[in-house]
């Protein structure tokens, strides 16, 4: 395909200067083969605007940093060639999480909040022994457990919710995911009461309207309908049977 | 100037990843009071990227039967080329297994063995055992004797982290994300913290600790050309370095993978040569079989990088935009093939180049992978020059991997050094009372404040940070990659000095307000170009060859005066680093043939 | 909080999504009832004027009208809860499908708008159709000819069954293995089967007014 000069509309914003207003700014940026949005925010930056904040880490879709709205699609710039887009490019920093400025958003507060409600690591009563063989696990669930481990923290599937749009403390496909790995891992010893407790409730499990944009959103191409799905129905059973309140 | 509220806490670990968490939760355990400093998130950690595995010794699957800490200690010393420390890398080889177990018993979802009968890409037949079902599984990895790296499907290093993570959560240790490291607080003999910006606001922010541990990782991305997320620009180490009295270690053994994807450089992993994909160059022959007859592509990582790079020199390699690449064909080994075992190959291939590996060729040539050298420690971590001053992981040089790392032993090593330098961090600030001068504090803020005041007003000169950059990055990836002789080294050198003085002279082209990132880069700029230093005249200097550190002009090992280790240290003036030497430590496996996939050929 | 503390329950929550449910259900098949029963006029009018017999009959009219009229207003609360109902909000959410342009989303808008025409659409007809009780091929007749009472009616329809079939779709995501694709492909045959054969009945109830004799035997 034929390089083509982009137009690059940039949402720029930093609320920590003063007097600073939300507005649109344009870039043109002559397209290279193979580029990525990532090389290409770093050209903007090294040649055109060096103020211009941005996110990245690893650039290959492993580290979760770079995700922000690209026309209007949540979605990890790192892994967006620009050859799959047209020649005129939105990009805006993801809702619902904290702006810190231009495409850059505070998703690492965000989940390690949602991590900590969540309580979000292994419980159990038992003592490590150095000395001892490991637990013995399936490999059929080891990799059940990997599937929902997979996500990546990026932020696409809160940031394509409108639940979460609408409501500051609904814990998200994400949230709800990484409950579901600790639900079916044998080595946490939390009861469904435990569980239903956290995310038994509107904030939670029940908040769902089922709009599957995080379905459609996940980079990582997480089932997360059939996980959010197995998390209610547990958590029917859980509320219906337990003696939760 | 203001001065910003010191925050004061028992150990301060600079950096999140596999190495500075796990130091963390081990001083925690012990009962200090840890503070863990990154740039970002600890999820969005380097660690993460790490597909491979972790090596530890389980023996637990029909190839790796018989395996013990012996062997990987052996496989170790061997893949180091004799330039590790032997009782490190003893320590690391017995403690590695545990460390993999207690991450099992955190929650890692290692893969298991599933009993039953299985032929291998090589035709092979093995069997797995039913008393070992369930228990850790291992795979196959370059340059060791079993099978004895044990993963998590294509996400091992995601997993680990995830799951160090959630015991940092469990134990409530404080974390605080963006911020960035300026320097070390200390007084010539005594570390006592770091001063530091905040990458939210750009303000610059004060941390007081008896103990601080620095694992930052590796300086990848001082090459144009790396595998390493783009945050690992060496930090920990200039910030060490600077200091003057601590020394950093064989900054000129950096590792070098053969096959990064063209021009996003993501790392293709082996798995795609281990399952019969072939090297092609420009008229499409398959040329690997025409250097090493016996091993062809499958010989070990600086062997093919060498034989690629040599391949490429001669005329062969595709030209492109990027620069000169190769072709990775795995074409022949299917669709279903591709699409499932090499799933992870072939998602790389479409993210970032579009392209089908089932149809297409995919472009590949050698980048920098790995640094070997590092914050010189002893074997408790701790850093030479400066008491209360560790270090630990890619960023230190504890010296477990010589002059080549083997795969699946960075991880293993964050892990295995995090056990041992948290403990002996907890040990230092039980025998230690915190004193500290605030004038000396003041000195420190005072300097930083300084140095960021100079480059928003522009006092220092108008040299852009972004070209020195560049030309940094190309002269390290044209001058001191994988084949290095006397001539080019010796102008990589020069060119590096002259850039060194001219970012001493940068200024901002906006201004530099809030979390500005222009003004981190050039805040960073001269300790980056120190390191380059570091590794180019390290390497000058060292004419001998040794795993990946190969000279042209030198191309044997010799152990008769370079059975050494570079101790790279900055002086107070000039601009290049002074160079001392001390011996390694030889204590059970004297000097040998390494034994792996190097043909005569190579060494000449 | 103490306010959250005082009036935790997540049992609560639990109760209020399955009565949604429930509710949700119970209206699907009323619905789909009700077509069916407004389709027998395919069949002949005497079908269709069998239809209300039958139902005053068994009482099903007398019970049943009020009963659906409560399903309907607690189906209204019930759901409700989920409908923005701050300016500041609507425009969020409108904003937000605008931008993210993600079918479902869309589809959920237009289940909030449907649902919201469906409360006044359905108050009016069951106003009609009860304040001249009894039903009929002429009253039906002559109602439909009437032409704003018949594109009511095709709005009320086509509003109806898109708000059923996207609600059974939406409780089948929440709660089931299906695969999405799939369920919705399903639902949509259904949905647009049943608006189809609704749009016929009405034209055939139209082509019978006028022509007398035709009912209340």
């Amino acid at each position: 395909m034929a390089l083509r000069t982009l137009k690059l509309e940039i949402f720029r914003y930093n609320p920590n200067v003063s007097g600073d207003k939300p507005q649109m700014q344009e870039y043109i940026l002559e397209e290279e083969p193979d580029m990525t949005l990532f090389m290409a925010l770093t050209r903007l930056r090294e040649e055109q605007d060096p103020s211009l904040i941005f996110d990245f880490s690893c650039r290959a879709a492993v580290c979760g940093s770079c995700a922000m709205l690209i026309n209007g699609r949540p979605k990890l710039a790192c892994k967006t060639m620009t050859k799959d887009l047209r020649k005129k490019i939105t990009l805006m920093p993801l809702p619902v999480f904290k702006l810190i400025g231009d495409l850059s958003v505070d998703t690492g507060s965000w989940f390690r909040a949602m991590n900590k409600r969540l309580e979000a690591w292994v419980h159990t009563n038992k003592e490590f022994d150095p000395d001892a063989q490991e637990g013995r696990m399936d490999n059929d669930l080891a990799l059940r457990i990997y599937e929902s481990e997979r996500c990546i923290e990026c932020g696409c599937c809160v940031a394509g919710c409108g639940t979460a749009i609408l409501r500051e403390e609904f814990i998200s496909s994400a949230g709800l995911n990484r409950l579901a790995r600790f639900f079916i891992d044998p080595r946490d010893e939390r009861s469904p009461d435990q569980y239903f407790e956290v995310i038994g409730n509107e904030y939670g499990t029940f908040g769902c309207v089922g709009l599957m944009a995080c379905d459609d959103l996940c980079p990582m191409e997480i089932p997360l309908q059939q996980q959010l799905a197995f998390v209610r129905r547990k958590m029917l059973v859980a509320g219906l049977t337990g003696s939760g309140r | 100037m203001s001065v910003p509220n010191p925050y004061i806490t028992d150990v301060l670990v600079i950096g999140a990843g596999l190495a500075g968490e796990r130091t963390a939760i081990e001083a925690a355990s012990c009962g200090c009071d840890v503070t863990i400093l990154s740039i970002v998130p600890p999820r969005r950690s380097h660690s993460t990227g790490a597909q491979g595995g972790m090596q530890a010794s389980l023996g637990n699957t029909a190839m790796g039967r018989g395996d013990n800490t012996d062997i990987h200690f052996t496989d170790t010393v061997k893949g180091s080329d004799w330039g590790c420390d032997q009782d490190v890398a003893r320590l690391f080889a017995n403690l590695a297994p545990v460390a993999v177990r207690q991450l099992s018993y955190w929650g890692c979802p290692w893969n298991r063995v599933v009993a039953g009968r299985k032929t291998l890409p090589d035709g092979r037949e093995i069997e797995e055992l039913v008393e070992y079902e369930g228990l850790i599984m291992a795979r196959d990895f370059g340059g060791t004797a079993k099978w004895r790296t044990c993963y998590t499907a294509d996400g091992t290093g995601h997993t680990v982290q995830y799951t160090m993570d959630t015991v940092v959560l469990k134990m409530g240790i404080t974390v605080h994300d963006r911020v960035e490291t300026l320097s070390l607080i200390h007084d010539g003999e005594k570390c006592y913290g770091a001063i530091c910006r905040c990458l939210r606001t750009g303000k610059l922010m004060v941390y007081l600790a008896k103990v601080t541990v620095i694992a930052t990782g590796g300086y990848g991305r001082l090459y144009g050309a790396s595998t390493n997320a783009i945050i690992n620009e060496g930090t920990g180490m200039f910030i060490a370095l600077n200091t003057g009295i601590v020394p950093l270690g064989n900054m000129e053994a950096v590792q070098f993978h053969p096959t990064a994807i063209v021009p996003s450089w993501v790392l293709i992993t082996e798995g795609a040569r281990g399952d019969g994909g072939y090297l092609l160059d420009k008229d499409l022959h398959r040329f690997m079989p025409d250097y090493e007859p016996a091993k062809k592509e499958l010989a070990s990582r600086d062997v093919v990088s060498r034989r690629m790079m040599h391949h490429m020199r001669i005329g062969k390699g595709v030209d492109s935009k990027y620069g000169l690449h190769l072709w990775l064909d795995i074409r022949h080994l299917g669709r279903k093939h591709i699409y499932t075992n090499l799933r992870e190959i072939a998602k790389v291939c479409q993210d970032f180049n579009g392209i089908d590996p089932a149809k297409e060729l995919i472009p590949v040539r050698p980048t920098q992978h790995y640094s070997m050298g590092g914050v010189r420690t002893n074997i408790d971590g701790a850093a030479y020059g400066l008491n209360g001053l560790y270090a630990a992981g890619e960023a230190s040089c504890w010296d477990m991997h010589g002059f080549n790392r083997l795969g699946g032993n960075s991880l293993a090593e964050t892990t295995v050094m995090g056990m041992v330098v948290g403990r002996k961090a907890a040990e230092y600030v039980a025998g230690t009372t915190f004193i500290y001068k605030e004038s000396m504090v003041r000195d420190h803020i005072k300097r930083q404040q300084e140095r960021i005041n100079n480059l928003i007003a522009g006092r220092n000169g108008k040299e852009n940070i972004y070209k020195l950059k560049k030309i940094m990055e190309d002269a390290l990836l044209e001058k001191v990659f994988i084949f290095r002789n006397g001539k080019d080294l010796q102008e990589a050198v020069n060119t590096l000095r002259e850039v060194y003085q001219r970012s001493l002279k940068a200024g901002l082209m906006s201004d530099g307000q809030g979390a500005n990132p222009e003004l981190g880069a050039a805040l960073r700029l001269p300790g980056m170009l120190r390191l380059a230093l570091c590794i180019a005249y390290g390497a000058l200097q060292r004419t001998e060859s040794r795993g990946s550190h190969s000279r042209e002009d030198y191309p044997k090992r010799d152990d008769a005066n370079w059975l050494k280790r570079t101790l790279a240290y900055w002086p107070e003036e000039g601009d290049l680093p002074v160079l001392k030497y001390e011996p390694v430590k030889i204590t059970e496996l004297p000097p040998g043939e390494r034994g792996y996939g190097e043909t005569a050929a190579v060494k000449k | 909080m103490l306010q959250r503390i005082l009036t935790h329950s997540n049992k609560t929550d639990l109760v209020i999504d399955l009565a949604e449910l429930i509710s949700g259900f119970l209206l699907v098949g009323f619905l789909w009832v009700h077509m069916f029963f407004v389709a027998s006029v395919l069949v002949g009018p005497q079908a269709f004027n069998q239809v209300p017999k039958f139902l005053e009959a068994y009482y099903l009219a007398q019970i049943g009208i009020p009963a659906v009229i409560v399903l309907i207003l607690a189906h209204m609360v019930l759901a409700g809860r989920r409908i923005p109902n701050r300016l500041q909000e609507m425009k969020m959410i409108w904003k937000h499908s605008r931008l993210l342009m993600h079918y479902d989303t869309w589809t959920w808008v237009f289940q909030v708008i449907t649902g919201v025409a469906i409360g006044i659409l359905a108050a009016a007809h069951i106003w009609t159709v009860v304040s001249r009780w009894t039903i009929n091929m002429s009253i039906s007749a002559e109602r439909v000819t009437q032409s704003p009472y018949f594109i009511f009616y095709i709005i009320l329809l086509i509003c109806g069954e898109y708000h059923v079939g996207i609600g059974l779709y939406r409780i089948g995501v929440k709660w089931g293995w299906f695969k999405r694709q799939k369920l919705s492909k399903v639902l949509d045959v259904i949905t647009l089967a049943i608006i189809a054969m609704g749009i016929v009945s009405l034209f055939v109830i139209k082509s019978h007014a006028g022509v007398t004799g035709g009912g209340g035997q």
